[in-house]
């Protein structure tokens, strides 16, 4: 199974499954631990799909709560309506439930589910399990949706742990560190709530993710990722970026369009070749600078 | 110690850890440390404690400080038990046994709780009753297999 881009791979065994008194929790024990570069919550996959991620570290060894666990939530989408929902565990040998689908949302049997990588821990596009049922009805809002894990518990040997690569490390460092830089700014008094928390960048603001007025930035406040997104749901560096750069282009330059001033990425995360987009001005640096004790 | 009880001690680590693999939720070593502290020397149990602590505690998810709960509130309810009960009494081992699985499902909820965890109520309910009915057994096979061992190597 090749890793997704920006991704390394490393293999480990199961050492045991479920084991003694302690065992609470629908959880495996691997071979690999802190001394092997793991960290809580690295992705644990087999060839069939999502097996789910790390709890527990030791330095030789990590517990892995399985996806199957009730304690295990992951964003998932249908992989051809891409119907969103969080995909929940209901203990061993049973089904798996697709919590927040709506009603009207389309979603068939047997589609195979696969992670959006909306929570930043698991890459997107990995199979997670399939839609084995569609119960609609009810006076509930959303639709109740079953689904199979692709893996069987029992009967794994072997897993791959995702780790990201050092140049995706590398490119999320510097994103921060810009974010960090760029966040003191004051937007502009006539911009809209909704276009403040979208960006300027023309991307739209995805569904659920629109901005209450209250959490835009004020004066002097600084823009961080956690004020555009909502309970549980993180936002990519990417998404506040963009928005932040073009602000201070506008009070670089009154009247400039805000689209040359955004640094664009490729969807990997990767910096684009140099030349291929405008550089920030550098009149805009000054403006840059953060407003202390504001 | 005499070889026959460390081999003994050995196979007992390994066949409890092959049996708690295999019917998960339910502490085989446990009747092991109750016999220890009945017929060895403390020192012994001691470090026989610590070393199935450590093998409960890494294998196990909940957090670290659960298997010192589990194996000191085993060892208190011993020490009162045996003020009141014979302590070489199957009647006492069972008893024991019901309170080790009471204690198993107060302990996974706190634990669970504490965590802010969900835990499935049903599963470890059927461990608690599993551990109630194998303490007993299991500590009464040992007993048997312990006081026939070889003395000495020479013995047969």
């Amino acid at each position: 199974m090749r890793p997704p881009a920006g991704w390394d791979r490393d293999g480990a065994r199961i050492i045991s499954h479920r084991l003694g008194p302690n065992a609470a929790l629908e959880t495996i024990l691997i071979d690999k631990g802190a001394l092997a570069g793991l960290h809580v919550n690295t992705p644990v996959i087999s060839p069939e799909g999502v097996v789910g991620r790390v709890l527990r570290l030791s330095p030789n060894a990590a517990n892995v709560l399985l996806i199957t666990d009730p304690n295990s939530r992951i964003p998932v989408a249908s992989q051809i309506n891409r119907t969103q929902g969080i995909l929940r565990g209901e203990g061993p040998n049973r089904e798996l439930t697709v919590e927040y689908v709506p009603l009207g949302a389309p979603i068939e049997e047997g589609e195979v589910l696969v992670t959006s990588g909306l929570e930043e821990i698991f890459p997107k596009g990995l199979p997670a399990a399939r839609v084995t049922r569609v119960v609609k009805g009810g006076s509930s809002l959303f639709q109740t949706v079953f689904a199979e894990p692709l893996f069987t518990p029992e009967r794994l040997e072997e897993v791959a742990l995702l780790r990201r690569s050092a140049g995706a490390l590398v490119v999320r460092e510097e994103m921060a560190l810009q974010d960090e830089t760029d966040a003191p700014l004051t937007p502009p008094a006539d911009a809209p709530p909704a276009a403040t928390a979208a960006g300027q960048s023309g991307r739209a603001a995805q569904p659920g993710q629109a901005v209450k007025p209250e959490q835009t930035a004020q004066p002097g406040q600084a823009v961080k990722p956690e004020q555009t997104a909502q309970p549980g749901q993180a936002v990519k560096p990417e998404q506040t970026a963009p928005q932040t750069a073009a602000a201070k282009e506008r009070k670089a330059k009154p009247g400039a369009s805000a689209a040359p001033a955004v640094k664009p990425r490729t969807p990997s995360g990767q910096k684009p070749a140099p030349g291929a987009s405008p550089e920030k001005p550098p009149a805009a640096k000054p403006a840059k600078k953060p407003q202390e004790g504001a | 110690m005499r070889p026959s009880r460390v081999l003994f001690w050995g196979v007992f680590t390994l066949a409890g850890v092959w049996f708690e693999n295999v019917i998960p939720g339910v502490d085989f070593l446990a009747p092991g440390f109750i016999l220890s502290i009945q017929e060895e020397r403390w020192p012994v149990t001691f470090w026989l404690a610590v070393l199935w602590l450590f093998i409960q505690e890494g294998a196990g998810s909940l957090a670290f400080g659960s298997g010192i709960l589990w194996y000191g509130a085993l060892a208190g309810m011993y020490y009162f038990g045996h003020w009141l009960f014979e302590a070489r009494n199957f009647l006492f081992m069972f008893i024991l046994g019901v309170c080790l699985g009471l204690l198993h499902f107060l302990l996974t909820q706190v634990m669970g709780a504490l965590n802010d965890w969900t835990i499935i109520t049903e599963r470890v309910f059927l461990e608690c009753l599993l551990q109630a009915l194998i303490f007993p057994v299991e500590w009464g096979l040992l007993f048997l297999i312990y006081n026939h061992l070889p003395e000495d190597a020479n013995a047969v």
